[in-house]
């Protein structure tokens, strides 16, 4: 199994403990992961403001063209909005040949090229259906039996397509989890918004999505709340404290991806592979139980 | 014919281990049925060897005691010459009583009298003897009407074979369709204004050697039955055919009405969408710049139509395509309370839309319109915005009028006034007529009138869900437009629809057995005319209209036109109508030949007169899903509720039974009746006994009607216990034990 | 009395000047994009209404409205929408479209969003300390620095935990460039000439 990885930049910056965790699974996995040499940003939602949404599929264009060249496999995006961003751009590529032709006249500005075909894939859609709940089973050293977790997905992580799983009631993180021994606690807001992309601009609005998700986990009886996107992972974590300022509440809820799960499950070190001390809000006092 | 029973016991599913089979054996040879042999499970390939060595030996008159009639059918008959009687023992003796020993005595005595109702009835009934028409059936098919319907119906049944007859009173064939200019897009992906094909269509017909065509004539009269009608035309012919299709479409709502609501009249430019697409025709779409669709115009309102045409607001969208390929800048609005775009022509309206057609959502108001000297103001309210709107500069404003089906409306009178004094039911009566149409489409030489029964708005009813394409009368079959509002591809679907059925009505007729909801059954309703006393109640009450009167109020009947309901045996006072498997005399030695205790055992007898269409099969459904009801009811399956005759709750009640349920079908204006007229009749003829009861010193609670749907399987316990409660409280039957 | 008549300019305007401006011709006003919003409660008028409002032609209403910038790009409303009107795309076309009018439908996002585009445009990728310190300073540099030390404990956090690269101000050090950043800002330039309504 090999595959292209674009890591984009939260990965790079706030996400940091994402990428290290999906490097530290997908070795466990024997995965190859090769990163896309010289990739741009995909333009994130925000996009809009500076750019047309032609600039924005030409920024993603680039990266299939540069992905196309460096052999063409599948593409990881483990960021949702990336994610988002870059098999929209693929798939109307596919879909609108008016819009294939000006894509490519546009990267023949740089000297680049794009037939077309590459996929991109979420990290969950990867896990679950290349790799499989069964090798993901047996690659578990320490389950985690007795863990409460709420599985948060995200609003962009199956979106727009649904290629992988359901828009509205996606169940591959739910399964994943149940195979790393965790138990999924009832969480009615899998993919509900948390406003991340106003964290900076609109934060009362922000801070009231924020406080539906972290109550919802809370009720349902969850001990921490598994991510697969980093947006959501920063959004949900470094504002709680001004969420329980905003809203008078006092969440304390750690935000993990699934991949440190993952990692942890596997018996890969906390911190170094895990990346689980890069968490603000601590997971070790529910965590450090499975830990190697 | 001689009958040599012969009877089965089935121990399977339970029923071995609930029932003593000694004493079923012992009940089944008092009841002249033999020596009943018990089998573990009688629709096993030994169970059926069994039977059919019997039967091969001359066993004739088969009573099984096993499962309900209603399932197993194909593995207990064996052949047209065997008649078989099912009790049973399963459903609604087993499923549905108190397991345990406590109830078993109850349970046996249940058994028991199941096998001597069914017992009772073997020995009552005779092999039918299908009926033959004095010459032989005519299979020829008249297609009235040469609309889109007409000529696909005639078509369709002219390649299955059929010789036809089309009649079209205009002096060319097409009906509206030639009046279109395009039709809307009708295949995938529906999204291009296609040609109507009318020419090839007149021409497939014209080049057809089965169909003959009579273009500017009308039906002057229709005589006789399915099988054997006379068709009298306008032009003089005559014409004898089998079976009738009446495909004669629709008339647009008479525009003249909307004066008021939406200044129809004021202007030449404010036209019916059936104006609009003869200006299409005539390529008279010029100029336009700006056109303003009202949809709902006088439709789906209680001034004027007040159901939906189902057709305007698509054609609403091929006409605002129209103006849009005439000119693509033109500003297209079609302002809508609801746009009805039913399965693929959801794309057609994505089409309009694409092509730039604005829709606003009017709610029930009426726009206002206004002519500012040739250019038109629409005032809207604006639903999405919640504001009103107005829209200017119009050239053209374009109602969108519904549909009437060219089929004159028939009021009947309410059934209520059957047996009435005379005085009040002439009264009904002369309103009734007084609101229904004068004039005729095919002037049928029927008792009970010249026009198809209509239940609403003219449209020729039947069984709506059920059997499309059927009206009340056998044999004649309403297709497109007239049916009920629809689009060309529907009347198409329908046409081929309506042309197998009246191939089957003619095959039917030929072969001697009923249509539909009886489909195949051979008996038929026989008059002993020597003891009729002229009354008319069958000749008015039947539902189809099937029995004709002479000059002295005889009755006479026309068998192919039967649906073998058996209502006219239900109203026969003197009893003189009966099947040759089923009559008065037989259903009230059934209800004879229940045991009925002694008072002072405190065992209630209850019967249940069920409908076989819709409650038997709730009641079994009932009984397999677990349900438990009192061991004291007996079911007794009717081909309808309307074959109830008022002897048998005499026959009940005199007999000692303590109370009689009758389960029919929903009936009103929704009806589920599948005689249509059953249920109801049911209904009106019971109200009518409790003068009767009272005179006997009888509580009038002891006989109820109710209606179970087909799908009410939950009501039914319920039910029956509420009545065994009204029953103990009423008290025993002072009848019982003389 | 009807409030304003039809007109036919600005959704003729919208179709051929707003980026994705020709998928509201397909909205059946439904509602669904409305009530499925997470920021319903936000918006004066949603999705469905703007798009009426356009088709009706009131111009002020649709580019003075701040519901247009609001969008957080969960994508509900495109997933759930019957007619797979990308209602998401519109809404950012919209929000562009004003901005280009010299209209800005919501500060402080404006403002967030141009200091991240041109990261983009400068340096091919965005860097997550320089954006956000970027992005505080336009208040101003007085309000810049309270701003600041508002975020601060959060900066600190992300530091400490090895989420955040260290800056001493923004553009201090600077923002590392991609290697094809020459191409990529031609690509743009060609891209905004190919763009509706012909940005420069």
């Amino acid at each position: 199994m090999d595959y292209l990885l674009y890591p984009g930049c939260s990965l790079e910056g706030g996400g940091s403990h994402y990428l290290v965790s999906v490097e530290a699974v997908f070795k466990a996995l024997g995965v190859k992961l090769t990163e896309i040499k010289d990739w741009n940003c995909c333009g994130a939602s925000i996009h809009y403001v500076g750019g047309s949404e032609l600039q924005t599929k030409a920024l993603n264009a680039r990266n299939l063209a540069l992905a196309q060249q460096q052999g063409g496999q599948d593409i990881i995006a483990p960021c949702s909005s990336c994610y988002i961003q870059m098999i929209k751009t693929a798939h109307e590529f596919e879909e609108d040949p008016k819009l294939a032709a000006q894509l490519n006249q546009i990267l023949a500005e740089a000297g680049l090229s794009y037939t077309g075909g590459v996929k991109v894939r979420h990290v969950l859609d990867v896990l679950f259906h290349d790799v499989g709940l069964e090798r993901i089973r047996q690659a578990v050293k320490h389950p985690l039996t007795g863990l409460k977790v709420a599985a948060y997905y995200g609003c962009q992580t199956t979106r727009p397509y649904g290629e992988y799983d359901s828009v509205e009631a996606p169940r591959t993180m739910d399964q994943l989890l149940e195979a790393l021994g965790a138990e999924v606690v009832p969480f009615d807001k899998g993919v509900k918004c948390c406003g991340s992309g106003i964290f900076f601009t609109e934060m009362e609005t922000c801070a009231r999505l924020v406080g539906d998700i972290l109550g919802a986990a809370q009720a349902g009886g969850a001990q921490l709340i598994s991510t697969a996107c980093p947006m959501c992972q920063m959004n949900l974590e470094i504002y709680q404290s001004r969420v329980n300022k905003i809203l008078h509440t006092e969440y304390d809820m750690p935000i993990v991806f699934i991949t440190q799960l993952m990692a942890l499950a596997f018996g890969c070190k906390y911190g170094k592979e895990a990346a689980l001390d890069r968490n603000i809000v601590s997971p070790k006092s529910v965590l450090q139980a499975f830990a190697a | 014919m001689a009958k040599k029973y012969a009877c089965y016991l089935c121990k399977g599913c339970g029923i071995g281990e609930a029932l003593d089979f000694d004493n079923l054996q012992e009940v089944a040879s008092e009841s002249g049925m033999g020596e009943a042999k018990a089998h573990e499970a009688l629709c096993s390939p030994e169970g059926l060897a069994l039977i059919k060595a019997d039967v091969d030996g001359g066993a004739n008159a088969l009573l099984i005691g096993a499962c309900s009639a209603r399932v197993k059918t194909d593995e207990f008959t064996f052949g047209k010459e065997v008649l078989v009687e099912r009790a049973s023992l399963r459903e609604q003796t087993v499923y549905c009583t108190e397991a345990g020993e406590e109830a078993a005595a109850d349970r046996q005595m249940l058994a028991a009298d199941y096998l001597r109702i069914s017992a009772t009835k073997l020995q009552k009934m005779e092999l039918p003897v299908p009926f033959q028409l004095e010459q032989p059936a005519e299979k020829a098919i008249l297609v009235v009407g040469g609309g889109v319907a007409g000529l696909n119906a005639a078509l369709a049944a002219a390649k299955a074979g059929a010789k036809v007859y089309l009649v079209e009173k205009e002096d060319a064939l097409g009906g509206f369709l030639g009046k279109m200019a395009k039709l809307g897009p009708q295949s995938p992906p529906y999204q291009e204004l296609q040609d109507t094909g009318l020419e090839d269509l007149v021409g497939q017909v014209q080049g057809n050697g089965n169909i003959e065509v009579f273009i500017g004539n009308t039906v002057a009269k229709t005589e006789g039955a399915p099988g054997n009608f006379t068709v009298s035309l306008s032009g003089g012919q005559s014409l004898r055919a089998g079976a009738v299709i009446q495909a004669t479409g629709w008339t647009p709502y008479p525009p003249e009405k909307l004066a008021d609501e939406l200044a129809y009249g004021s202007s030449p430019n404010i036209i019916t969408n059936v104006q609009m697409e003869e200006r299409a025709k005539a390529g008279d779409l010029g100029g336009l710049n700006a056109v303003a669709f009202i949809q709902c115009a006088g439709s789906r309102d209680a001034n004027h139509l007040p159901y939906c045409s189902a057709v305007c607001c698509l054609v609403s969208l091929k006409q605002a395509m129209y103006v849009k390929q005439a000119n693509p800048e033109a500003a297209v609005y079609v302002i809508y309370k609801d746009i009805r775009t039913p399965g693929q022509s959801e794309e057609v309206y994505r089409q309009a839309q694409r092509e730039g057609v604005i829709f606003i959502r009017r709610g029930e108001e009426y726009p206002k319109i206004s002519d500012h000297g040739g250019k038109f103001t629409v005032e809207t309210a604006d639903v999405t915005l919640n504001d009103t709107v107005a829209i200017e500069e119009l050239d053209l404003v374009v109602l969108a009028t519904g549909m009437k089906p060219n089929n004159p409306k028939v009021v009947e009178p309410p059934l209520v006034a059957l047996g009435m004094d005379q005085e009040e039911a002439k009264r009904l009566t002369a309103e009734a007529k007084a609101q229904s149409d004068d004039w005729s489409v095919l002037n049928l030489a029927y008792r009970q009138g010249k026009n198809l029964p209509t239940l609403k708005y003219a449209y020729p009813d039947s069984h709506f869900i059920c059997f499309p394409y059927e009206t009340r009368r056998t044999g004649i079959y309403a297709a497109g437009t007239v049916r009920r509002p629809m689009r060309v591809t529907q009347a198409i679907e329908d046409a081929t629809g309506a042309a197998l059925k009246a191939i089957q009505a003619t095959t039917a007729a030929a072969a001697g057995f009923a249509v539909h909801p009886r489909s195949g059954d051979e008996s038929f309703p026989e008059f002993f005319m020597q003891r009729c006393t002229q009354c008319k109640r069958c000749t008015e009450e039947c539902p189809f209209g099937a029995i004709n009167e002479d000059e002295k109020a005889n009755p006479l009947p026309n068998p192919t036109r039967c649906r073998r309901c058996g209502v006219c045996m239900g109203a026969c006072p003197e009893r003189i109508i009966s099947f040759k498997n089923y009559s008065v005399d037989m259903i009230g030695a059934m209800i004879k030949s229940i045991e009925v205790p002694e008072e002072d055992e405190e065992k209630p007898r209850v019967i249940v007169l069920a409908c076989e269409n819709d409650a038997l099969p709730a009641i079994d459904m009932a009984a397999k899903a677990g349900a438990k009801w009192s061991p004291f009811i007996r079911f007794l399956p009717l081909r309808c509720l309307g074959s109830v005759n008022l002897v048998w709750i005499a026959d009940a009640l005199s007999s000692g039974i303590d109370g009689i349920l009758l389960f029919g079908c929903k009936r009103g204006d929704d009806y589920q009746c599948h005689f249509i007229k059953g249920s109801e009749l049911a209904n009106v003829r019971m109200s009518k006994i409790s003068e009767t009861l009272d005179r006997l010193v009888l509580e009038s609670d002891r006989v109820r009607v109710e209606e179970i749907g087909f799908g009410e399987v939950d009501k039914i316990p319920g039910i029956i216990a509420e009545f065994m409660e009204t029953i103990e409280s009423v008290g025993p039957n002072p009848y019982k034990g003389f | 009395m009807a409030s304003k008549a039809y007109d036919k300019s600005f959704r003729e305007e919208v179709y051929e000047n707003v980026d994705s401006g020709e998928e509201i011709k397909l909205c059946m006003q439904c509602g669904v994009c409305g009530i499925t919003c997470p920021l319903r409660d936000e918006m004066t008028y949603g999705p469905r209404q703007i798009w009426s409002l356009i088709r009706a032609g009131k111009r002020e209403e649709v580019m003075n409205c701040s519901d247009i910038m609001l969008c957080t790009s969960c994508y509900a409303c495109k997933v759930r929408c019957p007619r797979g009107v990308k209602v998401i795309d519109v809404m950012h076309g919209l929000a562009r479209y004003a901005l280009r009018q010299g209209i800005v439908p919501r500060k402080e996002t404006s403002k967030f969003g141009k200091v991240f585009w041109d990261c983009i445009a400068k340096t091919g990728r965005i860097d997550e300390t320089d954006v956000p310190m970027r992005y505080t300073m336009t208040a101003g540099p007085i309000h810049g620095i309270f701003n600041a030390l508002e975020m601060m404990d959060i900066g600190r956090a992300l530091l400490s935990h090895k989420r955040m690269k260290f800056k001493v101000a923004p553009g201090v050090p600077p923002a590392k460039k991609i290697k094809g950043i020459r191409g990529l800002k031609k690509m743009l330039k060609k891209a905004a000439a190919m763009s509706p309504g012909k940005e420069s």
